[in-house]
């Protein structure tokens, strides 16, 4: 008897989870609804008050002509190149070649990388059913830097991120590295590694984006003192998508340029 | 023995364990509460338009004025108000490029604006406009949709981008 009275004492309670089940899925649905899985973010642009595009408010002052220590940078890019510009003259213009990523639309693992042909028009086929790509397919747009005559592209160390290495000079790593070499990794500021493990570093398309980060950063470090120091101009053809356009906008932000105008290249 | 066991098996009731499963449902609470947003977004979706990617974590405050371009389509508070074609066709050499019906438009937002710092709503003109582009844009509309909005004197702009994951 005992010990029966024992074993009544221990029995256990199962706890009754069915209003909390109740609860959750009716707030599982509720905040699935309103769950951000993509999130809008936004860049901020000012009109140049005193210069380029007209606006009814201002003409104030004029812009004064050249009595003063600014800088005046201006990123340049055509359909073909992009370059850096200053009041001091020009960095050599880095040619591109265009590659173009398309994802289909229906199933996310057909995802192929074509090299874009600007004298063709129509757009690339699809592998398997042969029907051509829409537009909005296309995911991404990579600019690989190339020799002047477009024949082969330039090649560059990155790292398992996909961050560019340079040398201690700034310039694209383009040589694997070996144990014990010291190399610049491009984040701002400039990361200095010494090379533990050789295979944890690939060598890659050089992408325009990185080099014209690699070279802003350059500008930043030599002309600290301008007085316009943080303010960089994006001048583009009229051709030039909107794509490039912010990716640019990025690698001038990453490269602590915040106050960025957008002009218009005329020739 | 036998049958005494037999008798107990009658009047035990089953329970289904659902233990397992409130973990899973705590965890994906915790997941979807970190992920809610109370602030309502600001920005509408337009259809047929892709956001380029980029490296922006601004998010989008409070805003007024929303221009939305579309391969088709240009719309100001999701209103149709000219076809991007009628843009393309302005001559590239013009140096005053101004779209006439979005410039109708736009005035007549400004003087919205205007009309309510003159009723104390606002301190003062804020000249701000969120531009939705499509990243398959070509530089010439968004140069154009640009300066019109310059020259009616939007001068504080903001594109709206996706934030890149990772």
């Amino acid at each position: 008897m005992a010990n029966r009275a024992m074993k009544k004492q221990w029995e256990t309670q199962e706890m009754d989870f069915k209003t909390f089940m109740s609860l959750m899925v009716v707030l599982i649905p509720m905040l699935l609804i309103c769950a951000q899985f993509a999130k809008i973010s936004i860049i901020e642009i000012k009109l140049p008050e005193g210069r380029g595009s007209q606006t009814v408010k201002k003409v104030a002052k004029p812009p004064k002509q050249d009595d003063s220590n600014k800088l005046l940078l201006t990123a340049i890019i055509t359909d073909s190149v992009v370059t850096l510009g200053a009041k001091g003259g020009f960095l050599p213009s880095v040619f591109y070649k265009e590659y173009h990523r398309y994802v289909d639309k229906d199933n996310k693992a057909i995802d192929f990388t074509v090299p874009y042909d600007p004298s063709k028009q129509e757009p690339p086929k699809h592998p398997v059913s042969g029907r051509p790509m829409e537009i909005f397919e296309r995911y991404d747009i990579y600019l690989y830097a190339c020799t002047q005559d477009y024949s082969e592209v330039i090649k560059c160390l990155y790292n398992k991120m996909g961050v560019m290495v340079t040398d201690a000079n700034s310039l694209p790593v383009s040589e694997p590295v070996n144990v014990g070499d010291t190399i610049f990794e491009l984040t701002n500021p400039r990361k200095m590694v010494v090379v533990e493990d050789p295979s944890q570093y690939e060598i890659k398309q050089l992408s325009v984006y990185d080099n014209l980060k690699n070279n802003l950063l350059n500008v930043k470090e030599r002309f600290k003192d301008a007085e316009d120091a943080d303010a960089i101009i994006i001048a583009a053809e009229n051709q030039v998508l909107y794509d490039k356009i912010i990716q640019i906008m990025d690698a001038a932000r990453e490269a602590d340029f915040p106050s960025i105008s957008i002009a218009k290249l005329r020739i | 023995m036998i049958k005494r066991g037999r008798v107990n098996k009658k009047k035990m009731s089953y329970h289904i364990n659902i233990t397992s499963m409130m973990d899973m449902m705590t965890i994906i609470l915790v997941f979807l509460l970190k992920n809610y947003s109370s602030d309502p977004t600001t920005l509408t979706n337009v259809d047929n338009l892709v956001l380029p990617n980029s490296i922006s974590k601004k998010p989008p405050k409070e805003v007024h004025l929303q221009i939305a371009v579309t391969n088709d389509m240009i719309l100001v508070d999701d209103q149709p108000i000219s076809p991007t074609n009628d843009v393309r066709r302005i001559p590239q050499e013009n140096p005053d490029p101004e779209i006439p019906k979005l410039k109708e438009k736009l005035e007549y937002c400004y003087a919205q604006e205007e009309e309510m710092v003159k009723m104390g709503a606002l301190n003062k003109i804020r000249g701000k406009v969120v531009v939705q582009l499509d990243k398959n844009i070509e530089f010439d509309v968004l140069y154009k949709v640009m300066h019109t909005c310059g020259k009616v004197g939007f001068n504080n702009m903001n594109f709206a981008v996706m934030e890149r994951e990772g």
